[in-house]
This record gives structure tokens, C-alpha cells and sequence, in this order.
């Protein structure tokens, strides 16, 4: 495997999925409980690994396919993703985890300010009175309307949550 | 049937009913208007919303957003030639000619009234059809429905994209991601590595999301492409003379939408492409289409709308999605306690009705809706993606927690997006890998039913009982080698 086939992301995703459909295909066994037995029989016609089986048995034989046949023409410029864009989505994932790991623990409104101000700054947007309305209104309305309006439940902090109470009237 | 079909339009005449459609042909709209925004994750977003609200409320909401997105995507793919849905691309190749020429307004007017005019055709045919179509699925057992879902699966593949191995690859993925969790067959764990959180499976609407809305907006952060072309709306409307002229083509593109859309897997993007083509090759001055012909635009439209109805047929009476879009209506159909398939008519026939019906009217809606706004939706090009982006995000997020008030839902979410933008990437498509997903565990279901149906004598049982379901068996690889080839020849 030369330089050039690891460059293309192609490449990497498909050896990606032939490394796990391989190993989930060797040790299936030890990935999947036993089937339900009675008297010795198995209760069901199949058994849990059969579908699977088949399944991961194809994807290996495909990946090795497309690994085969997709490596007969050069990458070109589009199909590598450049270091900036890798950086950029790097970030972008990384707040949006960030995001999603604290939505639970500070409560819906903190979280969603946080991660609004943060994006909006970070996709450029330089305006700071529109990064402060979108990012202090938003979430707000956002959980009102869900709240009150949809009865669902957003995660939120008991100090927020009375503070919104009393505003209404509640 | 008659008198479930009455008591069904009688449903839908409902005030909440009108006022939610119209939100949803708006946020549809505008939406589809936004390059770089999908209808597709307009609607993986606010799925949660419709699950608060009731079947023919909330199933309305989101075929509103459906049908309004559409045609928003021709906006953007008229005036600055960057389609907002795949489907707008062949609107694309004439509508930013007409553009350049000065006539932009007959452009979009055009593509409103094929839009409108496609969509109810195919509309008030899947009413007309899917009562006896629904009646010969319930002749239907568990070979039959495998049958069917392999065929489903082998189209989906066959029409998803140029590379075969690699559409096959992600169905084969979905198909995997589907077994994660309890055996649908004998309750025996899979793949969940011991985590609790993966007993139940992997929740369908943060795959949802993830691989259709996340992607989706990392690009334009990855790409760093905040920048907006101005548009605007030039010209005289279309004349009464104009749109008689492509009339035929109006027609004809409507018939293939709707033979498409009964079909699963293919879909409006193959839908607008046929009906193009077929317009290109009927007309007098083929030469004309891509410079800017009124026809072009209408073949298009119509068949790319003509689509909606059908979709709902192999949906409705058998739970198979026939492309991403509807794989969302699945979700809010089975969220709502409305099982798709042959007993839904029996158990629910009214509501279906209703929502049918409720279909219709959506496009008399989209009509006045459309023609008023055009001159508005056609400023939303212009607005900043450093405002919605960050919205885009709080909305995905605050409608995957709702739906199970689970966080490790949000982390799957990231998960898919992270996935989804490495697929995009790849040049892999995410759609058959959902389409694998969903139809998976019926699909194992039924495969393993038919087993024990069989009772080890499968010549005998498919070549005795059953020799439909072997018939299908037979003919489904044929039928999605003829597409294949079929859609590879150029336009």
C-alpha cells in the first residue's frame, strides 16, 4: 500500500469497514449471545448469528472489491480533504460534543448560549450584538415553545426553570 | 373503503390542521431556498415536534415541509444556479438560463404551477390506489415480504449512485447497524459490547439527523463558504399562452414521477432527471433545452413533485420506505402508533385517508403560498449562514434529546455526524445505508419466519405455495440491472 492510497479518504474509510466486518466476522461468536435453547433445540429457526453472519461475510468480500477496483485512477484534489477543512470540522465536531456532554448538566439554556456564541464566532460571524441576541434569545424561545407549548422535556437547571416559572406566571 | 375515505376527508377539514401545513410549507420554503440547507434536514429535525402533536396534525406538518421544500430548492437553483435539493438540479440547467435572460419570474412561476400541478396529480392517484393495492398486500406472508424487501433493497442499490460495490457497501453497513442491539427474532443481545445504553438498538432519529442534517452544515464550516450571491427576481410572469405550451411536457412529466414514486428507491432525483430527458427527447428543438426552454424547467418540476404521492404507497401498505424522505415519515408514523403496512387500512384507515386528503389540500395551499411569496423566499438566499448555522445546531440537538430524554442520544448524534461527513468525503452516500437500517430487522424477521414456513423443503414451498414471492426473487436482480444501465446513460 503506497503513500498515494492511504492520501485518498476513500481508501481509509473502506479499510476501516474491512478491518471490522473481518474481525466482527472471526469472532461473531464472542459478539453475540448463544441461542435461547430448550431441551437441547434451539427455540428459533435462525440462530442469532445467522443474518450477521451473512451480512459482515458480504461487506468483507465488498470492501475488497472496492479496495480492488476504486485504486485504477489517481486521486485528484477533490477527493482529498485539505488540512484546513480537516481543522475546521476538528473544531466543529469538538464544540458540538462539548455541547452535547454539557446539555445535561448545566441545563439546556447555559449549554445552548454557550455553544451558539462559540459557533457563531467560530463560522465568522464578528458581529458581537448579533452573537449576543441570537445566543441569549434563542435558546430561551426555544425551550418556552418545547416546554410549554409541546409539553417535552429539555434538560434544565431548577434555578432556571423557576426564574422561567415566575417570568410567566407560573 | 368509500365511506372510510368520507369520514377521512371529513378529518381533515380541520383549522389546526390548515394552520400547521401552512407553517410547514413555509418552513419548508424557506428551507429548500437556503443552498447548503436540506428540506431532508428540515424534516430530521422537527420530526420530534410532530411526534407532540396528533397523527393528522403532526404527519401533515412534515409532508408540508416536504412539499414546500421542494419547490424552495428550485429558488436558489433558478436564480444563483445552486440547487438547494438534488431534485433541482435539472431545474437548474434552464431555470439559471431563463435567470440570465432576464426572466427569472417566469422561471419560478413556472416551476410553481408544474410543482403544484404534478403533485396533486399523483396525489388524488394514490388515493385512488391505494386502497386495492393495500387489499393485495394483506394476501401477503412473511416470503412474500422478504420478497419484497430484498427487491427494495436491490433497487435502492441499483438507482442510489454510480458505484455499485460502494451503495451495496453501505446498505450492507445499515443492514449491520440494524442487528446492534436485542434479536428481533430470539431476544438474544448483539453487539452491544456490554453497554446497557445498546440493548435497545441504535435510535433511528439521531441517525437520522446525523448523517442527513450534520453533514450538511459541517461542509459549508469545512469548506469555510459563508459567502451568498444577491438574487433577484426579474421579468413578467408567465403567460396563460406559455403554460399551455407545457402542458404535454407537464403531463408526461407527471406520469413518470408517479410510475417513479410507486417504486422504491428511486425517487425525485431520478424522477427529474427521466422526466428532463424525456422532454429533451419529445421535443421539435431539443437543441433549445440548457439555453434557457420554459419545458425544461416544467419537465423537472413536475416530475420531481409528481413523486410525493406514490412514495406513500409502498410506505403505507408495506413500511417500506421508498427514499430518505419518507424514511422520516416512517419514523413519525411509528412514533405516532400508525404501524405502516397491509393492517394499517384496517386498524386506521380514516386517519390514512385523512392524511392523504390532507395532502391535497397542502398543494392548494402551496399554491396561493407560493405565488405570493415568491419575491420573499427568493431574499432568503441572501441571509447569513453565521446566524443559521449555530440555529441549525440548537434545533438538532433540542429535538434528538426530546425524543427519548436520553443524552447519550446527543453523543450518537455527533457520532453519525462525524460519520456522515467521512461518508461525503469517501464519496459514499448515507441513503442506502438508512434504507439498510430500517428495513433490516423486518427483513431478518420475515427471512426467518420463511425458514421455519419452509420447513426445509424451500424447492417444493416456493415452487408449490408460493411462487410469487419466487417470482419477485427471480426477477428483482433483473429489474435492478435494467436500471442501472438505464441510469447510466446521459441526459
Amino acid at each position: 500500500m503506497t503513500r498515494e492510497f492511504w492520501k485518498k479518504t476513500e481508501n481509509i474509510f473502506v479499510s476501516t469497514c474491512l478491518v471490522f466486518s473481518a474481525l466482527g466476522f472471526v469472532f461473531i461468536n464472542m459478539l453475540v449471545g448463544p441461542p435461547k435453547m430448550l431441551f437441547g433445540k434451539p427455540l428459533t429457526t435462525i440462530t442469532p448469528t445467522s443474518f450477521p453472519s451473512i451480512i459482515l461475510g458480504a461487506l468483507t468480500i465488498l470492501c475488497i472489491a472496492d479496495l480492488y477496483f476504486s485504486n485504477r485512477h489517481k486521486p485528484d484534489e477533490n477527493e482529498v480533504i485539505g488540512l484546513v477543512g480537516l481543522q475546521r470540522g476538528g473544531v466543529f465536531f469538538g464544540i458540538m460534543a462539548a455541547y452535547g456532554l454539557l446539555m445535561v448538566p448545566i441545563g439546556f439554556t447555559v449549554s445552548s448560549t454557550i455553544a451558539l456564541a462559540v459557533l457563531s464566532w467560530f463560522v465568522g460571524n464578528r458581529s458581537f450584538v448579533q452573537i449576543v441576541l441570537v445566543s441569549a434569545l434563542a435558546p430561551v424561545l426555544l425551550y418556552l415553545a418545547a416546554t410549554r407549548l409541546l409539553a417535552v422535556s429539555l434538560p434544565e437547571l431548577n434555578a432556571i426553570e423557576l426564574a422561567l416559572s415566575k417570568l410567566l406566571g407560573g | 373503503m368509500f365511506e372510510m375515505f368520507l369520514d377521512g376527508f371529513a378529518m381533515a377539514l380541520r383549522i389546526d390542521t390548515f394552520l400547521v401545513m401552512i407553517a410547514g410549507l413555509f418552513f419548508g420554503m424557506l428551507v429548500g431556498a437556503l443552498p447548503g440547507f436540506t428540506t431532508l434536514m428540515a424534516m430530521a429535525i422537527l420530526l420530534p415536534i410532530s411526534f407532540f402533536l396528533e397523527p393528522i396534525v403532526g404527519i401533515p406538518f412534515l409532508l408540508g415541509i416536504y412539499k414546500g421544500g421542494i419547490f424552495g430548492g428550485s429558488i436558489p437553483a433558478i436564480l444563483v444556479s445552486m440547487p438547494g435539493t438534488g431534485a433541482a438540479v435539472a431545474t437548474s440547467r434552464d431555470g439559471y438560463a431563463l435567470t440570465k435572460k432576464g426572466k427569472s419570474r417566469k422561471a419560478l412561476d413556472i416551476a410553481l404551477f408544474s410543482s403544484v400541478f404534478g403533485d396533486t396529480a399523483s396525489d388524488i392517484f394514490t388515493i385512488l390506489m391505494i386502497f386495492p393495492i393495500a387489499l393485495l398486500v394483506m394476501q401477503f406472508g412473511p416470503p412474500e415480504i422478504f420478497a419484497v424487501l430484498l427487491m427494495s433493497l436491490i433497487i435502492i442499490a441499483a438507482t442510489s449512485g454510480s458505484n455499485l460495490i460502494k451503495t451495496v457497501i453501505m446498505m450492507l453497513l445499515g443492514l449491520w447497524l440494524a442487528t446492534v442491539g436485542t434479536d428481533p427474532v430470539g431476544g438474544v443481545e448483539r453487539f452491544t459490547f456490554g453497554l446497557f445504553d445498546l440493548r435497545s438498538g441504535i435510535p433511528l432519529l439521531p441517525m437520522l439527523i446525523g448523517v442527513f442534517a450534520i453533514p450538511e452544515v459541517a461542509k459549508v464550516v469545512m469548506e469555510n463558504n459563508m459567502a451568498r450571491k444577491l438574487a433577484n427576481v426579474l421579468g413578467e410572469r408567465l403567460t396563460f399562452a406559455e403554460f399551455r405550451r407545457c402542458f404535454k411536457t407537464i403531463c408526461r412529466s407527471t406520469a413518470i414521477g408517479t410510475g417513479i414514486g410507486t417504486i422504491p428507491g428511486l425517487g425525485q432525483v431520478v424522477a427529474a432527471m427521466m422526466g428532463y430527458s424525456a422532454a429533451k427527447n419529445a421535443s421539435p428543438t431539443p437543441e433549445k433545452f440548457g439555453t434557457g426552454e420554459l419545458e425544461g424547467v416544467a419537465a423537472a418540476e413536475a416530475a420531481n413533485n409528481a413523486v410525493n404521492g406514490p412514495t406513500m404507497v409502498p410506505l403505507l401498505t408495506l413500511g417500506i420506505p421508498g427514499d430518505n424522505v419518507t424514511a422520516i415519515l416512517l419514523g413519525a408514523f411509528v412514533a405516532q402508533g400508525l404501524r405502516p403496512g397491509p393492517q394499517l387500512f384496517e386498524e386506521q384507515g380514516t386517519v390514512v385517508f385523512a392524511i392523504l386528503v390532507a395532502m391535497v389540500f397542502a398543494n392548494l395551499l402551496f399554491l396561493v403560498i407560493g405565488y405570493l411569496s415568491i419575491p420573499i423566499f427568493s431574499r432568503i438566499v441572501s441571509i447569513k449562514v453565521s446566524i443559521l448555522i449555530p440555529l441549525v445546531i440548537m434545533f438538532a440537538f433540542a429535538g434528538t434529546y426530546v425524543f427519548r430524554s436520553d443524552s447519550i442520544d446527543l453523543l450518537m448524534l455527533v457520532a453519525f455526524g462525524i460519520f456522515g461527513i467521512i461518508a461525503k468525503s469517501a464519496r459514499f452516500d448515507v441513503m442506502p445505508m438508512v434504507m439498510g437500517f430500517i428495513l433490516g430487522p423486518p427483513m431478518e424477521y420475515a427471512f426467518a419466519q420463511t425458514v421455519a414456513m419452509a420447513n426445509n423443503d424451500y424447492i417444493g414451498f416456493f415452487m408449490g405455495e408460493r411462487w410469487g414471492a419466487m417470482l419477485v426473487l427471480i426477477l428483482s436482480p433483473l429489474v435492478g440491472f435494467y436500471l442501472w444501465r438505464r441510469l447510466r446513460q446521459p441526459v
